[in-house]
């Protein structure tokens, strides 16, 4: 008996393995379980064995019949996940269809630039600083040592405010000259140096005015990031060491940058700052590297810089015996372009939805 | 500025080894930009000289014939040629392939190839003068050059037998500006010498001044303007054509040539960069006399152009007229003639600044000009004429100096006039510390003396570092002490760029941690940017700081309160914007051409007049919402965007009240104002006046905008949210749409909810306003959300009822009749 419990089980499994559907599987658990099935059949000779046999067969028996009962029940489910499977998969679905619009807006990509670098610069301790737009013949010119005859500061370089003028603007006694609006962000500088003193680490990002006509490539509007490091024993290596690490992160890969002589009032020794070109590495050698980008040079200029004319640190209240630094200063708005391969400047202020979506 | 490599050889030595390209990048590196390297010779590229052996017909054209010449090469070349004058054994010019030449000496230059011309192979060509750019009188219309005078050997390149190989540097001017030692050959061999370490040869005209003789008289009546006058008399100068050595360093560095005695002064201005003069003696009556213009005097300048003076200029006359605007430009009365037999040479200096207002304002741009602004060295007035004296003096083998040199200085100012007029210190520690890098004391005195400086130790010693040369006495030549070095820093530039900048290592300052001042404000502006782009769906826009007086006319606006700008570029940008709305509302009239919605924002800054010096600038940011067809829905749009900005930026206490203050362009009802505490507008939200909104083409739209002044608005004080437990106990929420009187308010109507029961209340919430047919005229559904809520207790249903009567009852009392109850 013993063995025909075994057989029974082994057959009944192996049958098992062969079900495709929820009939056979019916049928199937009829033949075996069912009331005139395999199993009982078997129980019927229970009664003819020797008492002693009985419990034990018993146990048997009833443990064949769980086997079975759970294989049927797990098959059942099988089948049933196997039968909606089919059915999922036999409906059609496209999933090519765009995924739905959602409404989000742009931000300009000037600002996002912009933002980028005011979040590196932060990052390396520099406070990000404002001021005004329309600034006084002082600060924009004076305080930075641009003497009254230079160049800079004819009216064709230059907005000058109508009817707005104070006589002397040597700040003496308040003086504040005739009112423009400001060429760079440099006045800032001053007015910083002005307000907090000497150290200061600062970056000021704003918007500037030249009075030119405007085409492609120049425009009258365009914003600038202003840089300014006082403090003692700062060198124009560090200069060269925070910018390289600036355009490194900037641009995600290493990047050089090499000094030239320039000249701005402000500052002394001045500079002129070039960074590697990004697609020959600063080589200038490798063939497509677009002449438009590096002119075969190798480098791309970038910014005017310099040490802190010691009149500057003056005009600040700021002893230059004490402290030294350097200021820099670069288009932020070229920056963007070359970003973004922006071939026209005046797009950046044409409030064309065509173009400021685009970013 | 073009500098000619050749000519830099006259006063340094040039290692023929040494490519001018990296000559070049040296000086862009050290000294100023070099934006050009012309080779003079490319032009002659593949084009030797070369010598017929052979000569045959061609056998299919009369006035072909084929010419086997020798060019140097092992084998002598097959050439097809028509011309007319060649003949055997004539010496010739041969393009090779790959050379570039003008037919005929027309046209655009095209490159030679081998080609077969009537079935004859023919390798490259034999050219007319004028096919590679030369110009030979002699030569007919059919006719080839011929080299024979010359007979160069075959071979030889054609740029080295028409001596064009010089090299040119074109300088950026405006890297010179700060440096009026380099307007010339002298003053970039200098700095040549010091870059390459070689010796620089000194600049000594050799001239003999006679001690008596004939002296031209000179009077200064302002020596501020002019602090230095040198005059030379020279006779018997015979006015010629210059030899060509001469005209052809002044072509190659850009300058015209007229005739020997004007091209002399030229010379001497490009060779040393300081202008001079040349006058027709018997031309001067009396002397010279440098004195104010009289108002409305009339001075032809060598231009031909009659120039009306003011008394601010200063001309140099004789004892009758002006005769020259000094420094500028000379007057025709006195020029160089054909018959010119006594010339006098003028250089004098002048005063930077107001020679470049004389000159601005009668708008003329000379090189004179170009130099004496940059501040030139008084010295180098005696130099030049010294040099042009011994030039003229060669060139004119008969000419003789009439007597002593005019000088006149300006007494009172004696020390501008000595070779090194200015002693500064220099702190080499400071020095290293502001390069970073340690240069030693020694090396700072070898680039300073090679620069013309004179440098040495102090003689105190500096018991801190136990060193005599701490600090150093440095002494700036007169060609450096004008303008250009004037302080310490000075000296530091000068060390750096020759010392190189490339050698400065870059280096992260090491400074001690220190929070940066906190600009709470950049970086709101730019949360709210990812607030009202990324949340609410604006696009970002900048527009410029001006508009016009139709720009804001056509938003009612008036002029007062404007700032103007003097000097305009155009007439629709003569005013700073007061509002950010006019330039917002051309950007929708654009963008309506190509979409049908839109929200645009800008966050700028706006400028007022306010009766002070500065104006009132504040930053804002101002958005409009642009909706096709007819529609409330833009109103409540911008004024939820107000409320999300408020609400995200936690600003506190701030109220809407109705209506907004001065604002033209604003629909008189549909605007409501958002103050502070102190009753302070902080930001606005209206419709726009349909009157304005014809202005720009958009009737036909709906348009909202809002702004808010963000200057106040950061400076209101926020503080970190408190956090209310979770309700323990779960809410109740009931429906309930009245029928009411359309001129009620919704915050009449909400308060009113409220007062029914403060303390079970939680909030309600609007969900639907219907006005329409299935109503009565003149009233509105409402319906609310209204959330019971206590905070200890689950509510029964009978607190439900009694709290819902007592709504009904508040909303009845209101004039309200409670819908489907």
């Amino acid at each position: 008996m013993e063995n025909q419990l075994k057989n029974l089980q082994t057959a009944a499994l192996k049958a098992l393995e062969g079900i495709k559907d929820e009939k056979s599987l019916k049928d199937l658990e009829v033949q075996y379980l069912g009331r005139k099935g395999k199993l009982t059949e078997i129980l019927r000779g229970l009664k003819n064995l020797p008492d002693e046999k009985k419990p034990m067969m018993g146990q048997l028996s009833n443990k064949t019949k769980a086997t079975l009962e759970e294989a049927l029940a797990q098959k059942l489910t099988a089948l049933a996940k196997g039968k909606l499977e089919k059915e999922l998969s036999g409906e059609f679905f496209d999933t090519t269809i765009p995924g739905t619009a959602r409404e989000i807006g742009h931000i300009h990509p000037l600002c996002q630039v912009q933002e980028e670098v005011e979040r590196i610069f932060y990052q390396m301790g520099f406070a990000i600083a404002d001021g005004p737009e329309v600034e006084s013949e002082y600060y924009n010119f004076e305080g930075l040592n641009i003497s009254k005859d230079h160049p800079a500061r004819d009216m064709q370089d230059t907005f000058f405010i109508a009817n707005k003028e104070h006589k002397d603007s040597s700040h003496r006694a308040g003086g504040h000259g005739r009112m423009v609006l400001r060429t760079h962000t440099s006045p800032v500088q001053v007015r910083m140096l002005e307000k907090y003193g000497a150290p200061t680490r600062v970056i000021i990002p704003g918007r500037v005015f030249r009075n030119e006509a405007t085409d492609a490539s120049h425009e009258h509007t365009f914003n600038q990031v202003e840089g300014l490091l006082i403090d003692k024993d700062i060198s124009m290596g560090h200069l060269k060491g925070v910018m390289a690490e600036f355009l490194t992160r900037l641009f995600g890969k290493p990047v050089k940058v090499r000094f030239r002589p320039g000249y701005f009032p402000f500052v002394e020794p001045g500079l002129e700052l070039d960074f590697s070109c990004l697609l020959c590495e600063g080589t200038g050698k490798k063939e497509d590297c677009p002449c438009r980008v590096c002119k075969k040079t190798g480098w791309v200029e970038f910014m005017g810089a310099g040490m802190t004319h010691e009149k500057v640190l003056e005009a600040g209240g700021v002893d230059p015996k004490k402290y030294q630094g350097w200021a820099f200063g670069f288009g932020l708005t070229r920056l963007t372009m070359m970003r973004h391969g922006i071939t026209d400047i005046r797009l950046l202020a044409s409030g064309d939805l065509r173009f400021s979506r685009q970013f | 500025m073009q500098i000619s490599l050749s000519w830099l050889k006259d006063f340094v030595d040039i290692s023929k080894n040494l490519d001018p390209k990296i000559l070049a990048e040296e000086l862009t590196l050290k000294t100023a930009e070099v934006e050009q390297v012309i080779n003079e010779g490319d032009d002659f590229a593949n084009m030797v000289t070369g010598k017929v052996v052979e000569l045959k017909k061609h056998p299919d054209a009369d006035k072909l014939k084929i010419a086997t010449v020798d060019i140097g090469e092992k084998k002598p070349v097959q050439i097809v040629c028509g011309g007319a004058n060649l003949e055997n054994d004539m010496y010739v010019a041969i393009t090779k392939p790959g050379s570039y030449v003008r037919w005929h000496g027309q046209g655009d230059l095209v490159e030679v190839k081998k080609i077969k011309i009537r079935g004859i192979e023919s390798t490259g060509m034999i050219a007319a003068s004028s096919e590679i750019g030369l110009n030979n009188p002699d030569e007919g219309p059919e006719d080839i050059l011929n080299l024979a005078p010359e007979k160069p050997a075959p071979g030889t390149p054609m740029a080295e037998f028409l001596e064009k190989s010089d090299i040119i540097f074109e300088f950026d001017n405006k890297a010179l500006t700060h440096r009026p030692d380099l307007w010339g050959h002298y003053g970039i061999a200098r700095e040549v010498a010091a870059i390459t370490n070689k010796k620089l040869k000194p600049y000594k005209p050799k001239v003999a001044i006679p001690q008596k003789g004939e002296e031209i008289k000179a009077e200064i009546l302002d020596h501020e303007y002019c602090p230095r006058f040198c005059a030379l008399i020279i006779n018997n100068v015979k006015v010629e054509e210059s030899p060509v050595w001469l005209k052809r360093r002044l072509k190659n560095t850009g300058h015209g040539t007229h005739n020997n005695i004007v091209d002399v002064t030229n010379y001497v201005m490009t060779e040393l960069g300081h202008p001079m003069h040349a006058f027709d003696k018997s031309l001067i009556d009396g002397g010279f006399i440098i004195r104010p213009a009289k108002k409305g005097e009339i001075l032809t300048t060598l231009d031909g152009k009659k120039r009306e003076l003011t008394s601010e200029m200063v001309v140099v006359a004789d004892h009758k007229n002006a005769i020259g605007l000094g420094g500028i430009m000379g007057g025709q009365s006195s020029e160089i003639k054909a018959e010119t037999t006594s010339v006098i040479l003028e250089a004098a200096n002048w005063h930077p600044s107001r020679l470049r207002r004389t000159a601005a304002k009668l708008n003329i741009r000379t090189d004179a000009v170009q130099r004496f602004e940059k501040a030139l060295d008084p010295n180098l007035a005696e130099t030049a004429i010294l040099k042009a004296a011994e030039l003229i003096l060669q060139l004119c083998p008969n000419a003789q100096i009439g007597g002593p040199m005019t000088d006149i200085k300006d007494p009172k100012r004696p020390e501008i006039f000595k070779p090194y007029p200015r002693t500064i210190e220099l702190d080499t520690q400071k020095a290293a510390s502001k390069i970073g890098i340690d240069i030693s004391p020694e090396e700072m005195i070898e680039i300073l003396e090679k620069l013309g400086f004179k440098a040495q130790g102090s003689d105190e010693y500096d018991i801190a570092v136990h060193d005599f040369q701490r600090f150093l006495k440095v002494q700036v030549p007169s060609h450096r002490a004008t303008k250009d070095i004037t302080i310490e820093d000075d000296l530091i530039e000068e060390i750096a760029r020759i010392y190189g900048y490339e050698n400065i290592p870059a280096d992260l300052p090491s400074l001690p941690i220190r929070l940066p001042m906190d600009n709470t404000e950049r970086f709101k502006k730019h949360r709210l940017r990812e607030l009202l782009s990324y949340g609410l769906g604006f696009d970002e826009v900048m527009n410029y700081s001006f508009y016009s007086k139709s720009d804001f006319e056509k938003c009612l606006i008036d002029e007062e309160g404007h700032l103007k700008i003097e000097n305009y570029l155009s007439e629709d940008q003569t005013h700073l914007r007061t509002t950010m709305s006019p330039n917002l509302l051309k950007n929708a009239q654009l963008n309506a051409h190509n979409f049908d919605n839109f929200k645009l924002y800008e966050i700028g800054h706006t400028y007022k007049e306010i009766g002070q010096y500065f104006p009132l600038e504040e930053k804002r940011v101002t958005g409009i919402i642009v909706k096709k067809g007819k529609t409330d829905s833009v109103f409540y749009e911008a004024k939820g965007v107000l409320e999300a900005i408020f609400d995200k930026f936690n600003l506190k206490h701030i109220k809407f009240t109705k209506g907004v203050k001065n604002k033209t362009y604003a629909h008189p009802i549909k605007a409501i104002s958002a103050i502070d505490q102190n009753a302070q507008t902080i930001g606005l939200c209206f419709t726009l006046h349909p009157l304005v909104a014809k202005n720009y083409d958009l009737e036909n739209y709906s348009i909202a905008i809002f702004s808010v002044n963000l200057t106040e608005a950061f400076k209101i004080e926020t503080d970190f949210r408190k956090f209310t437990p979770i309700p323990k106990f779960p809410n109740i929420i009931i429906d309930i749409s009245v029928l009411i009187d359309g001129t009620t308010e919704i915050e009449t109507i909400q308060k009113t909810i409220l007062d029914a029961d403060k303390e079970l209340i939680a909030g309600t919430m609007l969900f639907d306003i219907y006005e329409g047919e299935k109503i009565e005229k003149g009233k509105k559904a409402v319906a609310f959300s209204i959330t019971l809520q206590a905070q200890d207790r689950t509510l029964t249903d009978e607190e439900m009822t009694t709290a819902q009567n007592k709504i009904f009852k508040n909303l009845e009392s209101l004039g309200g009749t409670i819908r489907g109850r």
